[in-house]
């Protein structure tokens, strides 16, 4: 018999997140590290009355497709893929690394190409998102490669995922709606405000809300989730931030980033380590110099940085922004080929005010 | 078929590193990752006419040893494991692991006891490697754990370790004696010279090697391997070292680590991450804030630090000591549980003196 943690996540992937219906379309995008929980997947799909459908995922392949494809290959788009973003009911996509590395020395510019080719492809699918014809959930799988990230071993890595994702307890899906709850009194706070001005020793920032509504992030397009977030307006935000957390994008990780924004755009940016990486990527577009999202982790059952934003991001007590592609559901109008957070921990001398009240201190909500 | 970079680097240890001969008895001990190198070990030692014992073992069980075992069974030494160091002619150690990090958060209490109740076995296995009684090898199986230790994907690590070995040449062990050769002039050298004095801006270090051997390192107890190495006079260390690369022991790292040394003794360290691990460390025993190696990489085809002190050490352009025990063929008289090695870069405005010659400047010898 499998861990029961896994059947348990299972359910929760496919009966809360996804809400797979008699019907529905289930697209599964796996890597092939991943077909313990797949299988369950499976199961719970097929109880659902869903039709599921499989796209397997190796690191590996992609290692030889980024190192060998010419440009037109790079931009050749799959009928399969074009057809699958326009008519999927439900994507579940599960990442299981058998190496978070593999993709570090591959030349970034051919991803960065076949990325920009399926721009429309990615807008089409957060449109669908938006108009709630498209029900999207990430999550991980437990591996070693993800254990040795976040240097623990398989066994305590486990009960780290298990335990943010509630597929330890008895009564997940009532966990989450907890969750949904207390994030909803925040976003319905936050509905008409217009500016937020943070500062922390790492930042001084300035940004515009304005029209801008904040979704509620409960776990139905994360797994494990925790955040509220929403997609600020784009030539509003000033100020510096220094992300004090490493942010890891195709395999490479870049350490101690410093934006510093005018008018929305990043117009000087800089890393410890891998800067060259990271200036390619906000040259890729227009975009990707401009702000797509902005976000509080709300989940205090997340304390350590394990080297994975799906965790990260939701850690209590930090904040992220991400460069490139915003929601079309917070307002979003920034168009980019990338979608890349950085985090940053504000559980200590930080304050964010939001039309002058304070709305957080030191990790913890005030209102 | 096996990578026949496999197979040659199975050749290179059973033929040239450890010369197994007909009857030998022949430990091959390893993690059960490391499978494909250990299968072509055992088939060239039984072409060889060794008898091979095999030992495999898992981070798991390993993490479960630490985490479960009582003291009594932490102390405890199984009657094989003594025969193994006791009687074998031969012993090759076989690096691989499925997660690097599998032993990060067991008590480093208990590891420091079990390492305490070997130490009589540690003793054995030095003495009798001394006399030329037991041959043995440390070498690498590359897989994916340390490939992306390594930031690499699988393929371009095994690329990294075959040609670190010389396994890609037609003639490996050509190569070896033509490193064990350029070694030779460098210790011939060295031979009855007093004090070294070395300075960079990474240290500052006076230490005697008065009647003090240096061993030349060139592939028969490494693989790979490059680097002399000696272990100075006990109490004649002084100065500091900020050691420029993390310290990796036992699945965990240690970075930034600084140590001030008087007459031979780690008077004040520190570390930016996990002193508190280091400190443990060296208070294991009284031998464990002394030396017991002083050494210069000469491996100049290693130029990546891939947090594997096998490579990392041999890197050319790098100096390391390692605290705990010396080596007694080196004369080194320090004996300790652990022996921890530290590196550091002297690439750039580094210079060491020899009895006041310049013998080394910014990565090249100078003689």
């Amino acid at each position: 018999m499998p861990d029961p943690r896994i059947q348990n996540l299972a359910n929760i992937l496919v009966n809360y997140s996804s809400r797979v219906k008699p019907g529905d379309w289930v697209s599964i995008w796996a890597d092939l590290g991943a077909l313990p929980l797949v299988k369950e997947v499976l199961a719970q799909v097929l109880k659902a009355g869903g039709n599921p459908t499989y796209n397997w995922h190796s690191n590996e392949l992609d290692e030889i497709f980024y190192s060998q494809a010419s440009k037109q290959q790079l931009e050749w788009i799959s009928p399969l893929e074009e057809i699958r973003s326009h008519k999927v009911d439900v994507g579940i996509y599960i990442y299981a690394e058998d190496n978070t590395r593999t993709l570090t020395n591959t030349p970034s510019e051919n991803m960065a190409l076949k990325s920009a080719s399926r721009r429309e492809l990615f807008e089409t699918e957060f449109k669908r998102a938006a108009d709630g014809d498209f029900r999207w959930v990430v999550t991980q799988f437990p591996t070693q490669a993800y254990a040795q990230d976040a240097d623990m071993s398989l066994a305590d890595y486990e009960d780290f995922v298990y335990k943010a994702c509630f597929a330890d307890q008895d009564d997940p899906v009532g966990a989450w709606q907890k969750v949904h709850d207390e994030q909803e009194k925040l976003v319905r706070w936050m509905k008409g405000k217009k500016n937020i001005r943070m500062k922390s020793p790492n930042v001084d920032l300035t940004l515009s809300i304005e029209g801008r509504p904040f979704e509620n992030a409960d776990g139905k397009s994360n797994m494990p989730s925790g955040e509220i977030f929403t997609s600020p307006v784009e030539n509003s935000i000033n100020g510096w931030v220094e992300f004090s957390y490493p942010a890891i994008h195709h395999g490479r990780e870049v350490d101690g980033v410093r934006f510093e924004f005018k008018d929305g755009k990043v117009v000087h940016a800089s890393a410890k380590k891998n800067e060259e990486f990271l200036l390619s990527q906000l040259d890729l577009d227009e975009g990707a110099r401009y702000i797509g999202e902005w976000a509080i982790g709300t989940n205090y059952g997340i304390q350590q940085f394990t080297r994975s934003i799906l965790y990260d991001e939701k850690i209590g007590g930090t904040f992220h922004m991400a460069v490139g592609a915003g929601y079309p559901e917070t307002g979003s109008q920034n168009k980019s080929a990338i979608h890349w957070d950085f985090i940053c921990d504000i559980r200590k001398d930080s304050e964010v005010h939001v039309d002058g009240e304070l709305f957080y201190k030191d990790g913890q909500f005030q209102v | 078929m096996t990578d026949p970079r496999l197979k040659k680097l199975a050749e290179i240890l059973v033929h040239y590193s450890c010369t197994i001969k007909k009857g030998d008895k022949v430990v091959i001990a390893s993690d059960l990752v490391g499978e494909p190198l250990v299968q072509e070990v055992f088939a060239e030692t039984i072409r060889a006419g060794g008898n091979p014992i095999v030992s495999y073992s898992t981070g798991a069980m390993m993490e479960t040893f630490y985490k479960e075992a009582s003291q009594e069974q932490l102390e405890w030494i199984s009657p094989t494991t003594l025969y193994m160091f006791e009687d074998a002619d031969a012993f090759f150690s076989l690096r691989a692991s499925d997660n690097s990090r599998v032993l990060s958060n067991v008590d480093p209490e208990k590891q420091a006891l079990a390492a305490k109740a070997r130490t009589d076995i540690r003793k054995i296995y030095k003495e009798r490697s001394a006399s030329g009684a037991l041959r043995w090898v440390i070498a690498q199986f590359p897989c994916q754990a340390h490939a992306q230790d390594a930031d690499m994907s699988l393929t371009d690590y095994e690329d990294f370790v075959y040609s670190a070995c010389f396994a890609g040449h037609d003639d490996p062990v050509g190569e070896w004696n033509k490193l064990h050769a350029m070694q030779e002039t460098l210790i011939n050298w060295l031979k009855g010279k007093k004090e070294i004095t070395l300075k960079s801006s990474n240290a500052d270090l006076r230490l005697s090697i008065d009647g003090r051997s240096f061993i030349n390192s060139a592939g028969k107890n490494n693989m790979p391997s490059g680097e002399i190495f000696t272990s100075p006079v006990e109490d004649s260390i002084n100065g500091w070292v900020n050691f420029s690369y993390p310290a990796v022991r036992v699945g965990r790292e240690v970075n930034g680590i600084r140590l001030e040394i008087k007459d031979g003794k780690v008077q004040k360290a520190s570390a930016t991450k996990n002193e508190e691990y280091l400190l443990s460390q060296l208070a294991v025993d009284e031998g464990a804030s002394y030396f017991g190696e002083w050494a210069i990489g000469t491996n100049y085809g290693i130029k990546q630090f891939t947090k594997n002190i096998l490579f990392d050490e041999k890197i050319g352009g790098s100096f390391h000591m390692a605290v705990g025990s010396g080596f007694s063929e080196a004369g080194g008289k320090n004996d300790s549980a652990i022996h921890w090695d530290m590196i550091c870069d002297i690439q750039k405005d580094s210079e060491i003196r020899v009895d006041g010659d310049l013998f080394y400047k910014d990565g090249q010898f100078q003689i």
